[in-house]
């Protein structure tokens, strides 16, 4: 199990990748002010499913 | 003077979450760039922050206090509160007096009486409980109420309107029905809820694992699978977690079955051979609801792992663990997350404790064999 973070391709990010600011070639400071937001859901929900007309 | 939103913060592998509390948002930022923010908060001057910064990694003055101020701007300067997805304007409507459809559903000792002003309102509800309802021989506990009036789905619980949604969001109006089912099977109030996962949730009496993965990855009939092979279903699609005990809780829903699912669950359940189909057009699902298999509706257990699961047709199978701060990027946008700062903190307090794993699988034995290693603290 020490093969960490190596299947990063099936998991899809769903939150906004964001950047403080630009800070041109200070590529630290732009490294710094990358972050992500993520927002849970606004409320209680179930999966999406709605009755269609084939009951 | 500018009310500051409150921030908790919380050092997970290489990076920081950051939960604000007016926004109810999670922030994953860089450990500096949160130490940063915590020093802000705590009152310390923009120049002696640009200052440090500038020592440790070698960039002008000019362009670090240029960032601390963006920093300052960008996440803590308070933002408007979100909007509520309920309508709330709805003191004029009245309760229908009469109900095409009543049911009772039975769970554990208690009798839910409830209510649905015709088919529409009977569909969004029913198929996921039918498997609980009994005749009405009994003494109601609760009366739940659904009725729609022009394009908006009412819910009333013991006659007090609890909210309205659009029958767009209907899901949410199927969460909140879920919401205050849950409240009233296991006595707990909201507040008392960290959130509820779109998950499915499996135990061996003893602890819970947690299967995450995006719709069409196969959770349920993953679920399905375990549950033949003597686990437990304690929850699928709609999984609440406790602030108290910091547990995962049973929830009676059925498993949603998807059609193209059918022939590898046939063998093993074939009572899906006559069970009602149901079709959700907008959404090209042809879904049967199969029983959970959980007898003690009452039961909670402790969660210590947490697994994103995916069926792939002809893979081999790939168990890994993954990092933490990828897994919480795909949990926290598809899970209901209390807005209370008292219970977010909680909520990080149990994350910080979890295994993450990711398992890919064609072969059913296989994710068996895996997911019985996680049970049994082998991996």
């Amino acid at each position: 199990m020490e093969n960490q973070n190596s299947k990063k391709e099936n998991i899809s990010r769903k939150g906004a990748l964001k950047k403080i600011g630009s800070y041109g070639k200070y590529a630290a400071l732009t490294a710094l002010g990358t972050y992500l937001i993520l927002n849970p859901q606004k409320a209680q929900a179930t999966s999406p499913e709605n009755p269609g007309t084939g009951f | 003077m500018k009310e500051y939103p409150k921030f908790l913060y919380r050092a997970v592998e290489d990076k920081t979450i950051v939960w604000a509390e007016n926004t109810n948002e999670y922030l994953v930022l860089e450990n500096t760039t949160a130490d940063i923010l915590e020093k802000i908060d705590n009152g310390i001057s923009v120049k002696e922050i640009a200052a440090n910064l500038t020592k440790k990694i070698a960039v002008p003055l000019d362009k670090t206090t240029d960032f601390v101020l963006d920093l300052e701007k960008k996440i803590r300067t308070p933002k408007a509160k979100k909007e509520s997805i309920t309508i709330n304007n709805y003191t004029t409507v009245k309760k229908p007096a009469q109900f095409k459809f009543t049911k009772y559903y039975k769970i554990n000792s208690l009798i839910f009486k409830v209510e649905f002003y015709s088919e529409y309102e009977l569909y969004l509800v029913h198929p996921k409980f039918a498997h609980l309802e009994v005749e009405n021989n009994y003494k109601t506990s609760f009366t739940f109420t659904v009725f729609l009036n022009n394009t908006v789905v009412f819910l009333s619980v013991d006659n007090t309107i609890i909210g309205a949604w659009d029958k767009k969001e209907i899901h949410f109006f199927q969460g909140k029905f879920s919401m205050e089912l849950t409240q009233k099977i296991h006595q707990k109030e909201e507040n008392k809820w960290l959130g509820v996962f779109h998950a499915s949730a499996v135990s061996n009496e003893e602890k819970a694992v947690l299967f995450l993965g995006g719709s069409g990855n196969g959770k349920s009939t993953s679920l399905a699978l375990l549950q033949r092979s003597g686990f437990t279903c304690l929850a699928d699609d709609f999984v609440p977690i406790d602030k108290d005990k910091k547990e995962v809780y049973s929830f009676p829903a059925a498993i949603s079955i998807k059609k193209n699912s059918l022939k590898t669950l046939l063998p093993l359940y074939p009572e899906l051979e006559n069970s009602a189909e149901y079709s959700f057009e907008r959404l090209h699902k042809i879904v049967r609801y199969l029983k959970p298999n959980n007898t003690n509706l009452l039961s909670h257990l402790p969660c210590k792992d947490l697994v994103f699961i995916k069926y792939e047709k002809n893979s081999d199978l790939k168990f890994d663990r993954i990092s933490k701060i990828e897994a919480f990027q795909q949990l926290v946008p598809d899970s209901w997350l209390s807005p209370i700062k008292e219970n977010a903190e909680v909520f990080l307090d149990w994350f910080d404790t979890l295994n993450c794993y990711q398992i890919t699988y064609s072969k059913n034995k296989k994710m068996i064999a895996s997911v019985t290693k996680i049970f049994n603290d082998e991996v």
